[in-house]
């Protein structure tokens, strides 16, 4: 649905993006990860066509975005962090000009649009009045007319309470379920990005360092919690075995070891086992592991 | 059909904002003092010395349509090239600044149909402009001296003096010369659209285009520069007082227009390609 390919750009001569490439299948959701001045942003931009890049190409399904932007951006919907509205004006204005830019303005469809985002009730005050939370929202009913394949999200729930980040969520895992609606999730929020996206692609100084599924990141451990009695004579046992014993309750398993065998071994000495799992990482151990690694290579 | 719903969006824009009408505001109060100095004992003693000195009546000189005309003129170049200069510097940069631009740009629509969009918005803004201001000024000047009168205009700089007695006349003659004063501050408005099209603040966009004006009038007042006075963008955009010259010179008034037009569409894309190359950071 969305593929980058091989994205470089320099900004006064100091590089934002080199040789960026990845790629969002239909229907996933996709997180975009890295520090403050990674390259999301800039990434963003070349995938909407408001950042020319060096070299490189953005595609929306299978439109390049650099070659034809109209064509490409009729399928995509995009919400900023801190979106700015033209506060004088109503919701409803709002969206009625946005949308205008994307072709006919159909009141129909914009109205249900809204009601899907729980704005009806405020639709017609002006969006100075609005609360952030609400903004949220119309930025999101501006993202959703006319209804798009792919849906770019620029920290889109920076500033929200947390009911608001739970509803946000909610909503686009709803969206994906009902509409088979692709994502692209840029945000900071690491247990947000962990709880909705399929993949992430890691950025750091500009440069991919990771792209992957969450799940298989999380899965690729060798790292056991292991509650054994006795202790020591368990350690000893494994110890011989290949096994990294890392303190007590956690050991490190070599790559090639069957964790079965191993508690087969220790139950046949006597050994009472009464945990042995493997210890899923999380998200952000991940993402600090890999973006506090040495510069990229790639 | 789908350009004018985006139009109308613009003009939405536009006229949304409240300090659009601040200005509309403070034209009125413009014309209003420029109303109370024509109703000054002083100024109609010096008028009466010109207009009779040139062997014209006072009383067929001294009336609403007069009062307009010089209501229009004063207003337009002495609060005018502010307004329009600060309106039309928005139109860009204010959207830049404040991120509208970046839901703009998120939307499949090209960057040259949105600047075409906002210069349509803006001229029409221009324009209807002035024409509000020659109704107000008109309907105030008729308030304050009746409808009695003729037309009298006078110009030293591009050497126009006429006199309309017939009333009919001159209201066609001052309706003519709101429509050329519409269209010179186009112009005007063009050069603040192309500085807000560049990556600057909108009140930069205003400063550099009333800086551009500045200097044209300034310079074409040198004595060396008089044989090329036809080059410059002031005198160019004062040519409107040739439609109340008692017999009008097309040709040369449409040399101007035409001058200012293509004035126009070079600042139009010179603004164009500074946008088009521009990087919007979401």
């Amino acid at each position: 649905m969305l593929q980058v390919t091989g994205l470089s750009k320099d900004f006064g001569g100091k590089p934002a993006l080199r040789n960026v490439s990845f790629q969002v299948e239909k229907g996933e959701i996709h997180g975009l990860l890295g520090h403050n001045g990674a390259g999301k942003s800039t990434t963003l931009g070349v995938i909407l066509g408001m950042v020319e890049p060096d070299q490189g190409e953005a595609f929306i399904g299978g439109i390049s975005v650099q070659k034809k932007h109209s064509a490409a951006l009729r399928q995509a919907g995009a919400i900023f962090e801190s979106p700015s509205f033209y506060e004088y004006l109503s919701g409803w204005e709002n969206l009625r000009i946005l949308v205008s830019y994307s072709g006919r303005f159909n009141a129909k469809e914009t109205r249900a649009v809204v009601e899907k985002v729980g704005l009806t009730k405020a639709i017609d005050a002006k969006v100075r009045t609005y609360s952030h939370g609400m903004r949220q929202r119309l930025a999101l009913a501006q993202a959703l007319v006319p209804e798009p394949e792919i849906l770019l999200l620029d920290e889109p729930t920076d500033g929200l309470d947390p009911e608001g980040i739970k509803w946000f969520r909610d909503f686009i895992l709803g969206l994906r379920k009902e509409r088979g609606t692709t994502v692209l999730f840029n945000s900071h929020l690491l247990a947000e990005v962990e709880q909705m996206c399929d993949r992430v692609t890691i950025l750091k100084e500009g440069k991919l360092v990771h792209a992957g599924k969450i799940g298989d990141l999380q899965g690729d451990t060798h790292i056991y919690q292991a509650e054994f009695e006795p202790w020591a004579e368990a350690a000893a046992f494994l110890e011989l075995n290949g096994v990294q014993i890392l303190g007590r309750g956690r050991v490190a398993l070599p790559p090639e070891a069957d964790p079965a065998i191993l508690i087969a071994a220790l139950v046949g000495l006597g050994v009472r086992v009464s945990a042995f799992a493997p210890i899923r990482r999380s998200l952000e151990d991940l993402y600090l592991e890999i973006t506090t690694q040495a510069s990229p290579t790639r | 059909m789908n350009f004018l719903s985006q139009l109308r969006g613009e003009l939405r824009k536009l006229f949304g904002r409240p300090r659009t009408y601040l200005g509309y505001g403070v034209f009125l109060l413009m014309e209003a003092i420029i109303l109370i100095v024509f109703k000054l004992k002083g100024a109609q003693k010096m008028m009466r010395d010109f207009v009779e000195r040139n062997g014209l009546s006072f009383g067929d000189a001294y009336s609403s349509l007069t009062v307009t005309y010089w209501m229009m003129g004063l207003s337009m170049f002495f609060l005018g090239s502010i307004y329009f200069a600060l309106v039309a510097g928005d139109i860009v940069a204010k959207e830049s600044e404040d991120g509208n631009l970046r839901l703009v740009l998120a939307r499949p629509i090209s960057r040259l149909r949105i600047l075409i969009l906002k210069y349509a918005a803006i001229s029409i803004y221009t324009i209807t402009f002035v024409l509000f201001v020659g109704v107000s000024g008109y309907l105030m000047a008729i308030a304050a001296v009746g409808t009695k009168g003729g037309l009298w205009a006078w110009s030293p700089e591009m050497k126009v003096f006429s006199f309309f007695p017939d009333s009919s006349e001159g209201l066609k003659r001052i309706v003519m010369a709101a429509g050329g004063i519409g269209l010179s501050m186009v112009t005007l408005s063009s050069i603040a659209f192309m500085f807000s099209c560049f990556k600057i603040k909108p009140a930069s966009a205003a400063v550099a285009t009333l800086s551009v004006l500045f200097v044209d009038l300034v310079l074409q007042r040198f004595p060396f520069f008089a044989p090329y006075s036809e080059y410059f963008v002031t005198w160019r955009m004062s040519c409107w007082v040739y439609l109340l010259e008692n017999t009008i010179s097309w040709p040369k008034i449409a040399s101007s227009y035409v001058f200012l037009g293509g004035l126009n569409i070079t600042l139009f894309l010179i603004g164009y390609v500074a946008f088009r190359l521009r990087d919007v950071k979401t």
